[in-house]
């Protein structure tokens, strides 16, 4: 027997009580998130929000943004100016700027940059060939002078919100790409999907999928040295867990808590939440090419069938808040406009006027998965109220955007995220389509759901060219509102950027685009 | 022996194949593109067409068929749709951190298993019998995001015992790779204060996972063991005068043994199923979210080398389990 308890206490001594010694250290960050989205870390194919976050801490761009997404700060180039034609844009790199490899950032560097990510050609490009389309349109004209040649004349908001872009339009050290690229792979693709050959303030130590990244701040960093030695994304897929993580201490802070989890911190002693609302737009879509979502007086009943408070505060829990423009908050131009309500009686008047009195049947696509199923079914709800009967079809993403992107859904629950930080980047996909056929330049939301308004596209495309940014918003908004009265979106919510931060950690600041926040800032007191 | 092993191979390789037109086929049929999943829904109809020819996913089925079976046979089993790398280097990159819950979890399922059945059966009908009948019986009616959960509350969140997820702390840097499997590459590096924190790491994903398999275990064995207990032999072997704790364990359960190892066998490919929830529940970096995420994105490459590597393993088990059986029955005769 007392053999027997001495095994038991040596058993607790090595497996039980180490546990409690386990604290992150001081020096290190430790980030709760979901990883499992990553699946490449070279600059020119990353597309996707959370892989751009770890890309932010490991390059800089020539421009960057800090907190807001009003005005692009200076990043590697410390000043720029436009020729009078608006068409090309000079950037004066700053001196004195190294690589982690200890290499020095130059006019070079940053042509060799843009050439490698155009020949490459990965599905993001598209961000920047559309204005710079070439190589040939970045020119070196001294070793630390670079002049960009656009293809249309740009505003200084719409060229730093492109020049901002992560991944496509970061700086890369050249000699690293040189020495690890091969015959088959001239600019070293295959090396940089687990390395980093930047300038930003953290060096990427390892990235283990569905596992970690862990980075360790640059000493020589232009900015100065990150405040946190270490930086660690570590994969917690669950967003329940990362709750139980960041309350017992296993991790710092949680990235993708659940809006009930949010609320429970509100109360709790030692956190802080802090939010912003978010860029990923949740709309439900109607396809003007399928009956009877043709007539203008339906799509308004819809839109004015919906229980849009049902969805902030039941669905979200409160982890939204009301949006019915496409150009969300934080976004220069955006529209704050929110006519739609619940309002069932007229709803049914103008289903009445529109030739269904007593409403018709048809079919809500979405994907399988929390909240667009749960907002695909409040809708059912609400559109039965109104005497519209709509089946549900839950489909994976893989079916679900083939049938959406071949325009043969009725109804559709989905999201769409902003690519850049400028209503350019919203404008053209909710609104420019003047042909619904295979012709058409854009083929985005608006082709996808087959409205074609011609007079509207024109009117997107001279926002382009429009240098003066006051103009410019002003047009976003003309669009925004003929969308927002006419259009096939009903735009459900904005969701918000939740964080619970303990208290000890200092200097985090939330961003709209959550693929922007710099971790170079933060630090535990 | 030889050559029934040698027809088993043969077999396997047939199965095997089998499998691999059968899984190449049912995920090219759905109505889905791959591209459209892996791609942002933003991304323009252009940059999908430009990753499916990229993938030769814009080639007829059959080339497409032909020149994946002539790539396997070369050892190249393709490179995945989502993840961009050669499926064999993914599969090799996740199966190590899976092996090692599995394995782990299969030892304490079967013995925990082997334990209570063996306990259910000598005490028949008495309370630790039903005790332990309805703890394995719990452990496989609870889904594995649930019991997962509530470990995690109750050892990790309440009383501190053991940490909640990871294969290790992650303020601590990964051993230098030398097999891909953390525990050896700890080893080898000579850190063992952080092989003792890897292990902590494992109890609870692997009891988590091991408690599935705990239920079949338990059932069979208590059921063999009364099919045993009764016979003459354990009686001679009582009277001869044996410990109680001999005549059990020796005696009976050697011999009540030989449909445990067909169930433990056939648990290993389910436990490759399991794991799916337990390393989402975990954040265990394994095979089953791989799976599960190729998947869901009908990345066929990927879906199908997940599909062989646990054909491959199920079809190995079942011959091990075979091979075992003329170990603990000498008078099985492989024909």
């Amino acid at each position: 027997m007392f053999r027997r308890m001495i095994v038991i206490a040596a058993f607790l001594a090595l497996v039980v009580m180490p546990v409690w010694g386990q604290v992150i250290p001081r020096d290190t960050l430790v980030v709760g998130m979901d990883l499992g989205i990553i699946v490449d870390l070279d600059p020119a194919r990353v597309y996707e929000t959370t892989t751009n976050l770890v890309i932010e801490q490991l390059y800089d761009n020539l421009v960057d943004f800090e907190g807001t997404f009003d005005v692009a700060k200076p990043a590697l180039a410390e000043r720029w100016e436009a020729s009078s034609d608006g068409l090309t844009w000079t950037f004066h790199i700053r001196q004195g700027v190294k690589f982690h490899s200890g290499n020095e950032v130059t006019a070079d560097a940053v042509v060799f940059s843009f050439t490698r990510a155009l020949a490459l050609d990965f599905a993001p490009i598209w961000m920047l060939d559309q204005y710079v389309p070439s190589a040939e349109n970045v020119q070196k004209v001294d070793d630390y002078t670079v002049a960009i040649t656009f293809t249309a004349p740009l505003s200084e908001g719409l060229m730093t919100a492109v020049m901002g872009v992560q991944g496509i339009c970061a700086v890369i050290d050249p000699s690293v790409v040189e020495e690890n690229k091969t015959a088959d792979d001239p600019w070293a693709n295959k090396w940089l999907q687990f390395h980093d050959a930047g300038s930003g303030p953290y060096e990427l130590i390892e990235w283990s999928p569905n596992d970690r990244v862990v980075m360790e701040g640059f000493d020589n960093y232009w900015d100065g040295a990150p405040k946190t030695k270490n930086l660690i994304f570590l994969d917690i897929p669950e967003r329940a867990q990362q709750r139980v993580a960041l309350e017992n201490g296993t991790i710092d802070l949680a990235w993708n808590l659940l809006p009930e989890a949010i609320d429970e911190f509100r109360d709790r002693e030692g956190f802080d939440v802090v939010e912003v609302a978010g860029w990923a737009i949740t709309y439900l879509c109607m396809n003007v090419g399928q009956e009877p979502f043709g007539n203008p007086l339906v799509r308004k009943a819809i839109k004015y069938a919906i229980d849009y408070d049902a969805i902030i505060n039941g669905i979200m829990r409160g982890g939204a808040v009301m949006g019915q423009t496409f150009i969300p908050t934080g976004i220069p131009g955006h529209l704050d406009a929110t006519p739609y309500h619940k309002d069932v009686e007229r709803a049914k008047d103008l289903l009445t006027q529109a030739g269904y009195p007593d409403g018709f049947s048809t079919q809500i696509i979405c994907q399988p998965t929390s909240p667009r199923r749960d907002i695909a079914i409040q809708i059912q709800q609400d559109l039965a109220e109104v005497g519209i009967e709509a089946e549900i079809t839950q489909l994976i993403s893989a079916q679900l955007y083939t049938l959406y992107r071949a325009q043969s859904h009725k109804l559709l629950v989905g999201g769409w995220g902003v690519d850049y930080s400028h209503g350019d980047s919203l404008v053209k996909p909710f609104a420019h389509c003047c042909s619904t056929g295979s012709d058409a330049p854009v083929r985005q939301l608006a082709w996808r759901n087959m409205y074609s308004n011609c007079d509207l596209t024109a009117l997107v495309d001279a926002t382009e060219s429009e240098l003066d940014e006051a103009k410019k918003i002003e047009m976003y908004k003309e669009i925004q509102q003929t969308i927002l009265d006419d259009g096939p979106f009903a735009i459900t919510h904005y969701p918000l950027n939740q964080y619970a931060v303990p208290e000890y950690l200092k200097g985090f600041v939330p961003m709209n685009s959550d693929s922007y926040p710099e971790f170079c800032g933060v630090y535990k007191e | 022996m030889i050559a029934y092993i040698v027809r088993r191979i043969v077999w396997m390789v047939f199965v095997i194949f089998g499998v691999l037109t059968l899984t190449f086929f049912i995920a090219r049929v759905i109505p889905a593109d791959p591209v459209a999943a892996v791609l942002p829904s933003n991304a323009p109809d252009e940059a999908l067409e430009k990753m499916r020819v990229e993938m030769g996913l814009d080639r007829p089925i059959w080339v497409q068929y032909s020149r994946y079976i002539s790539g396997i046979l070369h050892g190249d089993f393709g490179i995945s749709i989502r993840t961009r790398q050669p499926v064999l280097e993914d599969l090799l990159r996740y199966f190590p951190a899976t092996a090692e819950l599995a394995l782990v979890s299969l030892i304490m399922g079967t013995a925990i298993g082997l334990t209570l059945g063996v306990i259910s059966a000598v005490r028949q009908g008495k309370f630790s019998d039903h005790a332990g009948r309805i703890f394995a019986i719990w452990g496989l009616s609870m889904p594995a995001f649930f019991t997962g959960l509530m470990l995690i509350i109750l050892f990790s969140h309440i009383l501190h015992w053991f940490p909640q997820l990871g294969q290790m702390p992650a303020y601590l840097r990964r051993p230098p790779k030398v097999s891909g499997f953390l525990i050896f590459d700890t080893m080898i590096a000579g850190n063992w204060s952080l092989v003792l924190t890897e292990l902590r790491h494992l109890v609870l994903p692997a009891f988590t996972l091991g408690w599935l398999s705990t239920a079949a275990v338990v059932r069979i064995t208590r059921s063999s063991m009364l099919e045993v207990l009764p016979e003459e032999y354990i009686k001679t072997a009582r009277m001869k005068g044996l410990r109680e704790s001999r005549v059990v364990i020796k005696h009976a359960l050697k011999n009540a043994m030989l449909p445990t190892i067909t169930v433990i066998g056939l648990r290993v490919a389910s436990l490759l199923e399991g794991a799916v929830l337990t390393e989402t529940v975990f954040s265990w970096p394994g095979l089953g979210r791989y799976g599960v995420s190729s998947f869901l994105s009908v990345d066929f490459p990927a879906v199908v080398g997940v599909t062989i590597f646990i054909a491959f393993l199920y079809s190995f088990c079942n011959l091990a389990v075979d091979l075992l059986y003329g170990y603990l029955n000498p008078k099985i005769r492989y024909t």
